[in-house]
């Protein structure tokens, strides 16, 4: 019967090709700025590119590889850097998507003031890192600036941007500024729910725990699954705050802004290294299609399980 | 039916034709507003024009867009928008399109709009040409300078009159392989000292001229209860520049550092190394707890303020400083020596750096340009306004600064410092800059001069094994 309908639609015979020429822009597009570029990045991968053209390009095999994840302590910085890539990523995800929920629990409720509540926690998102950055390196400032006068009452000190905890203080800039964006994706999922099922729970006597463990949570699962793999994989390519926030700083880049500075000469080499660069970004690719198919792996069983 | 759905599609695929031809047209709209004169004009193989005025800066009859680029620079960039402004007034047919970029971005930008043919002027690089690759030096890539010029992006400028208005030593360090690719407009000093003499005289104190004098001033100026250091720390540099001065008081001879440390005659831990170190942990313990939140630019001010006795910055921060201070201040190389003998030579590199786009369509204009800048008198006002050490023989500072720095100059006591000699090694750790790690034990990465200094020879000798 579907097949029928299909059929029916853009007629039978040499009319079955209407669909097919629907879909190529859109497939030119997809095939020109998504796959293209990405076919040429793992092929720069293998070569000495500059970026810079009339410069002859030659292939070098898998050397940029090797020197990227083997070659002397600049490996080591490379996997220290990868290392905290992975350290960004679980502690974002999870503490995000944490208070992305709670947050949208509570605009949830019948409560005055909802929704200046649910616009305060959103407006954040909205502003870019340019903005969210320069509010924070503020808002940061080491000798006078607000949080450091909070410290101040509490007896403590911190450089923070300009210290050794940087790397902590860019998860807190990244969760504030996403989380309100976590909290949306949640409360569109609340307000799918039936009311009557929270009703029936309610008559059966179920807790304000309950109805969330047995009824909101079940319920939330596209949401949810939305949530963890948007959470995942943006904190895998987050960097832009750091380029913001505390520049190439030691000890604290991740693998997104170390593709960056070797691409564009922000290492202190003065040298613009894009082959190199490439081999870093399928480096990152790949640690994100894994992550990525593990976590949609995980979500899918999810889904199967709940609805 | 079906003709309406084919008359459908064919609009369809018309309409996106048309959004694909606007989207190709991007370099006849930038030939329109950009290139300006036109392509026709008259340029012969080397960029330069028929019209060959402007040697003079008179530059009447020219008819074009010139794009420059520079870097943010305050003083740098008033005068740059009010030279522009003469420059059109002097050509009524020119329009000059500036843009402004952050000085890290300038290798950035210039790499995109090089390649796009979408800049006529451009600062090529605020460190001169730097980082070169010397014999001593293997399996290292060539600095971002280099790669242009081999890919014909920039203009050979040897034959342009203009080009003999600066000194020989910046017509050098703007040539690479016979050919001369930029103009230094001014050499800057990272290594000194920004010194208040007035709260030195409160204190009873005198300038010091050595190390251990150094610190017993900060001792006397603390114990005073004044701050004895602050530099800009928010950033991660320029922190730690100061201490250039201290690397440059203990191995004058940088360029023969670099060598011995690629060759391993020198380390950052042998005896010389640690003592280097030793200092370096004193002056992270003489800087103000307050230079962590203070930026680059606002270092300088904040100095002004009176209340610090040391400024350790580079000479750009002469201007902020002149504009905001009360006080009689100086500018002295840092005494990070034990004889003050050892401290007399200022340590910096070349800054602002012009260079032409082989490719521009308006190379008379561009050339017109340059030589109405190189003009002795317009340089010279250039040089004060920006506190830049002249390249040109005939200027000089006729400011604080320039009689500051004048007695020590004036005895050729200036030298190319180890940020613009040193390569770092293809593998080399990220602690191998040695240079910098004042700023690693100010932060606390390093809790021990000795254990920084094995830490970065450790790194230096892992890219140099590779």
């Amino acid at each position: 019967m579907a097949a029928t309908q299909q059929r029916n639609l853009f007629g039978g015979g040499r009319q079955l090709i209407y669909p097919w020429l629907l879909l190529l822009p859109g497939l030119g597009f997809y095939l020109l700025i998504g796959v293209g570029p990405s076919l040429a990045t793992a092929i720069y991968s293998f070569t000495d590119a500059t970026g810079i053209r009339n410069i002859p390009i030659s292939w070098v095999g898998f050397d940029n590889y090797d020197e990227f994840l083997f070659q002397g302590a600049r490996s080591r910085d490379n996997l220290d850097a990868l290392q905290r890539t992975l350290i960004f990523m679980v502690l974002v995800t999870v503490i995000q998507f944490g208070i992305g929920l709670v947050m949208a629990l509570l605009v949830n409720q019948k409560l005055r003031g909802r929704l200046v509540f649910r616009t305060l926690f959103f407006v954040p998102f909205i502003l870019g890192v340019a903005v969210q950055g320069l509010m924070w390196k503020l808002f940061l400032r080491p000798g006078g600036g607000p949080m450091d006068d909070l410290f101040g009452l509490l007896g403590m000190e911190s450089q923070f941007l300009a210290g050794t905890n940087a790397f902590y203080w860019v998860i807190v800039v990244q969760i504030w500024a996403n989380a309100g964006f976590t909290m949306v994706i949640f409360l569109a999922g609340m307000q799918t729910i039936p009311t009557d099922l929270f009703e029936a729970a309610a008559v059966d006597g179920a807790s304000g725990w309950q109805l969330f463990k047995n009824v909101t949570w079940p319920q939330l699962t596209p949401a949810v699954n939305t949530n963890f793999l948007l959470n995942i994989i943006g904190s895998l390519q987050a960097w832009m705050l750091f380029l913001v926030l505390t520049g190439y700083k030691k000890g604290v880049q991740v693998l997104g802004y170390v593709v960056y500075a070797e691409a564009f000469g922000q290492t202190g080499t003065a040298t613009f290294r894009q082959g190199y660069a490439a081999a870093a970004s399928i480096v990152l690719f790949i640690l994100v299609l894994v992550l990525g198919m593990a976590a949609n792996a995980f979500v899918t069983r999810r889904e199967r399980k709940y609805l | 039916m079906n003709k309406l759905r084919l008359r459908s599609l064919l609009a369809f695929l018309f309409a996106f034709a048309l959004i694909a031809a606007a989207c190709g047209s991007d370099s006849d709209t930038a030939s329109d507003d950009g290139g300006s004169s036109d392509d026709s004009s008259s340029s012969d193989d080397d960029g330069s024009s028929d019209d060959s005025s402007g040697d003079d800066g008179a530059a009447s009859g020219l008819e074009g867009t010139l794009r420059v680029l520079i870097h943010q620079n305050p003083p740098g960039v008033e005068f740059f928008e009010s030279f522009n402004d003469d420059f059109e007034a002097a050509n009524p047919g020119v329009n000059v399109e500036m843009a402004v970029v952050k000085a890290d971005d300038i290798p950035t930008v210039n790499q995109t709009r090089l390649n796009a043919n979408d800049i006529d002027v451009t600062t090529i690089s605020v460190t001169g040409f730097d980082k070169a690759v010397q014999p001593y030096m293997s399996d290292v890539d060539t600095p971002f300078w280099q790669q242009l010029i081999e890919a014909g992006l920039l203009m050979d400028l040897s034959d342009q009159p203009y080009v003999q208005n600066y000194d020989e030593a910046a017509i050098a360090d703007g040539s690479f392989d016979g050919g001369v690719y930029s103009l230094g407009l001014g050499r800057t000093i990272y290594s000194g000292v920004f010194v208040n003499l007035d709260l030195l005289a409160d204190v009873g104190i005198d300038v010091p001229t050595t190390w251990d004098e150094l610190v017993s001033a900060c001792d006397a100026v603390t114990d005073a209860g004044f701050k004895c250091m602050i530099a800009g720390g928010q950033d991660g540099w320029p922190v730690f520049v100061g201490t250039y001065g201290l690397l440059g008081a203990l191995y004058p001879d940088q360029a023969g550092m670099v060598e011995g440390l690629w060759t391993g005659d020198l380390k950052w831990n042998d005896e010389r190394g640690l003592e280097l170190f030793d200092r370096y942990a004193t002056y992270a313990d003489m800087l103000d707890a307050e230079s962590a939140g203070l930026t680059g630019d606002s270092a300088g001010p904040r100095f002004a303020a009176g209340d610090v006795a040391f400024g350790p910055m580079g000479a750009w921060m002469a201007g902020p400083i002149d504009d905001a201070a009360s006080f009689e201040w100086t500018y002295i190389p840092f005494p990070g020596a034990d004889d003050a003998a050892d401290n007399q030579t200022f340590f910096g590199k070349y800054d602002m750096s012009l260079a032409v786009a082989a490719e521009t369509p308006v190379a008379d204009i561009a050339h017109a340009y340059l030589a109405a800048f190189s003009d002795p008198a317009t340089y010279n006002d250039f040089a004060n306004a920006t506190n830049y050490l002249p390249t040109q023989p005939t200027a000089e500072l006729s400011n604080t600064l320039g009689a500051a720095t004048a007695p020590i100059l004036q005895q050729g006591n200036f030298a190319i410092g180890q940020e613009q000699l040193y390569v770092n090694p293809k593998g080399a750790g990220q602690w191998a800059i040695g240079r910098e790690a004042a700023l690693w034990l100010y932060n606390g990465d390093f809790g021990d001069p000795v254990e920084a200094a094995n830490q970065v020879q450790a790194d230096l000798e892992s890219g140099l094994a590779g």
